[in-house]
């Protein structure tokens, strides 16, 4: 047995891994950037006049240094993952004349719009030159009123933009419920939830390096999609694509916070053209805390209904979302919980309303499971309720209005089609998992004993989209095989720790019936793939699995036709097996791969690959025990339960949903930004203040999983590793709400902090 | 300011500014970019180096502080074979990396742990604490403690049989 279990592993763990910050490339230039320390206000005057003075630095520019900084790539437009808005919403929010008012500057021209957006740059012989520099730059901003909730900015008394409303998109889906549902229902349970933004917090901040050379330029990043960023800085540079090549080496994490261009990518970019010098910024942690991509970022208002069998009748959701400063991404992403309002039960009437609207923060962009985290945790709290008030079990209410494996493909009210699923399965297997009887009986005891501390059991069914949209679903790749019988495999798809290295090439000589040993993989690079989409919304095994498994299938029919031809024998005759073509009989020729390759030129097949929508599911469960006087939670068992179809590499899969539970605990319990009275998030100290979780808040955990393979992907794949930030936050927040029964369940939002549970338990 | 650091046993003669942290002079000056930079202010651990023996955050030492010291890094990671060390042996078992960017951090940590503390095999609360010291966002930390401990109880059997 090989000493590594993935490919990754050898060179990550002797120190011989590569990120950007790694690449070593002769007179590199570093920027830092010049922050506004508020929130929201006028620029009257940049002075960079003292920075140029500081020995080691090469220059500093305000947006009024630099009148020709293109605007920030409008990234909307053509953005695959981008739900496809409404027609009326597509013209208002991706369109350029819409855009146009609502530029986002690279450098800020005239108004800062959100805390930390950067007024200069300053390049220096290494960092510690630059941030000398940056640090004599002399800012002048007269603050303005901050809005920094959707709440507080919805009445447009503080605008962004001067006349234009901070809305900036409205949608729906499904039909609106009759009043008459909701007045003879016999039941109807309402919920405020707020979902807190997030920060995504990959252990690598963003990075960009830019190597000009010629008329061309090379760009190293930690990304997830890099064809996206070289058509997104092709289009600021006003280049072709053609001249610019990305290349993503070791990415340390992105968790949906790299898949975009950004503001300070275009500087870089264009500072190290404008200058013929290479360029790069490494975000800092405080940096990237200030200014990094934010997740979640809901106000949700929901009502359900059901008779008094607990059947579900009607189900309303209406969100008011935080997409930050400028409507990027993130002003489409409530659509997706919009979509995913129905969840998995069979609930006839759903109707979601959303008002995407602009506040004084970061920009909004995906963070895993984004769009389906929101939708999930609204329905399976307000579920709760409903058990709660019906006087049903949580578990029972579920099962009787779960989808029945029968019912698929499911049309949704709300317009997905599920492609499969049995989700009565996995709520049966999670319960087995957890012993929920027991804890029940655990449960039962403790409330008969007033010295226990309370415990409470929570549940949350979860169905989540994967692939990405419609317009989105396809990937470019190729197979190609050298004169050694080594075979390349290239795709579009980029690492930022999914071990593709070690998991594609296994797919394709599983495909191909070779040693895995001599496939390769190259992704992550426009100069070796021409086309490509990106790895993002759980799509790599889904997607670029089934255009590589599609590409092996060409690379056997046209290594069949060329021997076909050599051997001058009918092309259906002869068969390919273990990375050898055959002969129609025993004792006819046989050839293997490279022998062919070196007897009839080199061999390479080239595709696009259109897959489709696929939508994993799961349920989730968490057993929480509360301290009504300390406020604090301690999960004593944290059960999860995945269908994500077939997959691919199980040791890889379970140990990213693992992860992603444990990011998913975070989101539930400690995970939160503070802002003070201006709207300025508080970092005094540092990584410090935004709790991630650490060892010591690692519950006993069960990871199981079902396999219901989807029937509309060529592998039968769905994607993975989301699941954990879509279904545990609900399991836990449920869990904490049933140990303390508050009369008022929406006291608590997330994060549940110590003071929330306290006031919960009064 | 000129200063000898001794990094995986290979000397290194230096002049450096005094403002700079160790991390920046082993990335930049020594080109051992194994050592990571997650936060620069000492909470994440992704920097952790050993100096004579002990785990510091490099990010939060200068490097003129380790003049004349040892330093060990990722980079000088070995078993006594000459082969991968054990921690690296199982922290590839166990799925305990996966963007692999907080990995040397964990690695230096433990193999101090395991130099200084023959028994942690014995007392997995010594390594929970090890592993609650340091951040990681894609694993979940558990696959991390299963490799430490692992290769914790390797080295038990190996010194056993010595
Ligand atoms: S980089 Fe040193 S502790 Fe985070
Ligand atoms: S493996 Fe990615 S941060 Fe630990």
């Amino acid at each position: 047995m090989s000493t590594w279990t993935r490919r990754e592993d050898e060179r990550l763990l002797s120190g011989r891994g590569r990120y950007v910050a790694d690449i070593q490339v002769p007179g590199c230039l570093d920027a830092a950037f010049v922050r506004s320390r508020v929130a929201h206000g006028t620029l009257r005057d940049v002075d960079c006049a003292a920075a140029r003075q500081v020995p080691g630095v090469v220059g500093a520019w305000s947006a009024a240094d630099l009148h020709d900084l293109p605007p920030c790539a409008h990234a909307t437009a053509d953005l695959p993952d981008l739900p496809p808005m409404p027609h009326t919403v597509l013209a208002n929010l991706s369109s350029d004349e819409a855009v146009a008012g609502r530029e986002w500057p690279v450098l800020v021209k005239d108004r800062v719009r959100y805390p930390g957006e950067a007024v200069a740059v300053v390049l220096g012989e290494d960092r510690y030159r630059a941030e000398d520099g940056a640090a004599e730059v002399t800012v002048r901003i007269d603050p303005l009123p901050a809005v920094v909730t959707p709440e507080a900015a919805l009445d447009d008394t503080v605008r962004l933009f001067e006349g234009l409303s901070n809305v900036a998109l409205e949608g729906s889906t499904g039909q609106p419920v009759d009043e008459s549902v909701w007045q003879h229902a016999a039941a109807v349970v309402e919920g405020r939830y707020r979902q807190a933004l997030l920060l995504p917090t990959p252990m690598e901040c963003r990075t960009l390096l830019a190597v000009p050379d010629g008329d061309r330029l090379t760009v190293w990043s930690g990304h997830q999609a890099p064809h996206r960023l070289r058509r997104e800085l092709a289009a600021a540079l006003g280049w072709p694509a053609e001249r610019i090549r990305v290349v993503v080496p070791d990415t340390g994490g992105a968790f949906g916070s790299k898949s975009a261009s950004f503001p300070e990518y275009v500087a870089v970019a264009f500072l190290a053209v404008r200058l013929g010098r290479p360029v790069r910024w490494i975000e800092d942690r405080l940096e990237s805390m200030l200014v990094a991509t934010r997740g979640r970022g809901q106000d949700q208002r929901v009502r359900l209904a059901a008779d008094a069998d607990g059947r579900l009748l009607a189900y309303e959701l209406h969100i008011d979302a935080d997409v930050g400063a400028y409507p990027h991404i993130g002003a489409g992403l409530p659509m997706q919980t919009a979509w995913m309002a129905t969840g998995p039960y069979t609930t006839p009437r759903v109707h979601a309303t959303l008002r995407s609207v602009l506040t004084n923060t970061m920009t909004t962009y995906p963070y895993r499971g984004p769009g389906r985290a929101e939708a999930t945790m609204a329905l399976e709290r307000s579920m709760d309720t409903l058990a709660d008030r019906l006087g049903i079990d949580p578990a029972e209410l579920r099962r009787r209005n779960l989808i029945p494996p029968d019912r698929f493909p499911y049309e949704t009210p709300t317009g997905r089609r599920y492609d499969s699923g049995n989700y009565a399965a996995a709520l049966d297997l999670a319960l087995e998992s957890l012993g929920y009887d027991a804890w029940r009986a655990e449960q039962a005891r403790r409330r008969a004993d007033p010295h226990a501390l309370p415990l409470g059991i929570g549940l949350s069914c979860y169905v989540e989209r994967s692939g990405g949209e419609p317009g989105g679903l396809h990937e470019f790749g190729s197979l190609e095989v050298g004169e050694d019988g080594v075979i390349t495999a290239r795709c579009g798809a980029a690492s930022s720790g999914q071990s593709h290295e070690t998991v594609l090439p296994a797919l394709v000589a599983a495909s191909l019936g070779v040693d895995a040993d001599r496939v390769r993989l190259v992704d992550g690079d426009t100069g070796e793939q021409a086309d490509g989409v990106g790895s993002f919304a759980s799509r790599t095994a889904q997607v670029s699995g089934a255009l590589l498994s599609h590409l092996s299938a060409l690379l056997a029919d046209e290594a069949r036709d060329r021997a076909a031809k050599l051997w001058d024998l009918p092309p259906e005759t002869v068969r390919w097996s273990g990375g050898t073509v055959h002969g129609p009989h025993d004792g006819a020729p046989a050839m293997d791969l490279a022998a062919l390759v070196r007897a009839t030129g080199p061999l390479r097949v080239d595709d696009r690959f259109e897959s489709a929508m696929a939508f994993p599911f799961g349920t989730h469960a968490a057993v929480a025990e509360v301290d009504p006087e300390l406020g604090t939670v301690r999960v004593l068992r944290l059960v999860t339960v995945d269908d994500c179809g077939v997959v691919l590499d199980p040791a890889v899969v379970h140990a990213q949903a693992f992860g992603s539970a444990v990011q998913g605990l975070g989101q539930a319990l400690y995970e939160g930004m503070c802002f003070d009275d201006d709207g300025v998030p508080v970092l005094t100290d540092g990584l410090l203040d935004y709790l991630l979780p650490t060892a010591a808040e690692v519950p006993p955990f069960v990871g199981r999983d079902t396999c219901t393979p989807s029937p509309a992907t060529r592998l039968g794949a769905k994607g993975a590793g989301e699941s954990g930030c879509i279904g545990t936050p609900a399991a836990v927040v449920n869990a904490v709400a049933d140990a303390l029964r508050p009369a008022d369940r929406d006291v608590l939002q997330l994060p549940l902090t110590p003071e929330r549970v306290w006031r919960a338990a009064r | 300011m000129k200063i000898t650091l001794t990094v995986n046993a290979t000397d290194y003669p230096l002049d450096v500014e005094p403002r700079r942290i160790l991390a920046d002079v082993l990335r930049e000056d020594c080109r051992l970019t194994g050592t990571h930079l997650g936060c620069e202010h000492g909470v994440c651990g992704a920097c952790t180096v050993l100096v004579d023996g002990e785990a510091v955050r490099s990010c939060l030492m200068l490097a003129v502080q380790c003049d004349g010291r040892s330093v060990r890094t990722v980079e000088g990671l070995a078993g006594a074979d000459g082969g991968p060390h054990p921690l690296q042996r199982a922290f590839s078992a166990e799925h305990a990396l996966q963007c692999g960017f907080c990995t040397p951090g964990f690695l230096m940590l433990a193999a101090g742990a395991l130099d200084a503390d023959p028994d942690l095999a014995e007392h997995p609360e010594r390594v929970d604490s090890l592993v609650g010291s340091n951040l990681c966002r894609c694993t979940g930390y558990a696959p991390i403690r299963r490799a430490i401990l692992r290769a914790a109880e390797e080295q038990q059997r190996l010194d056993l049989q010595a």
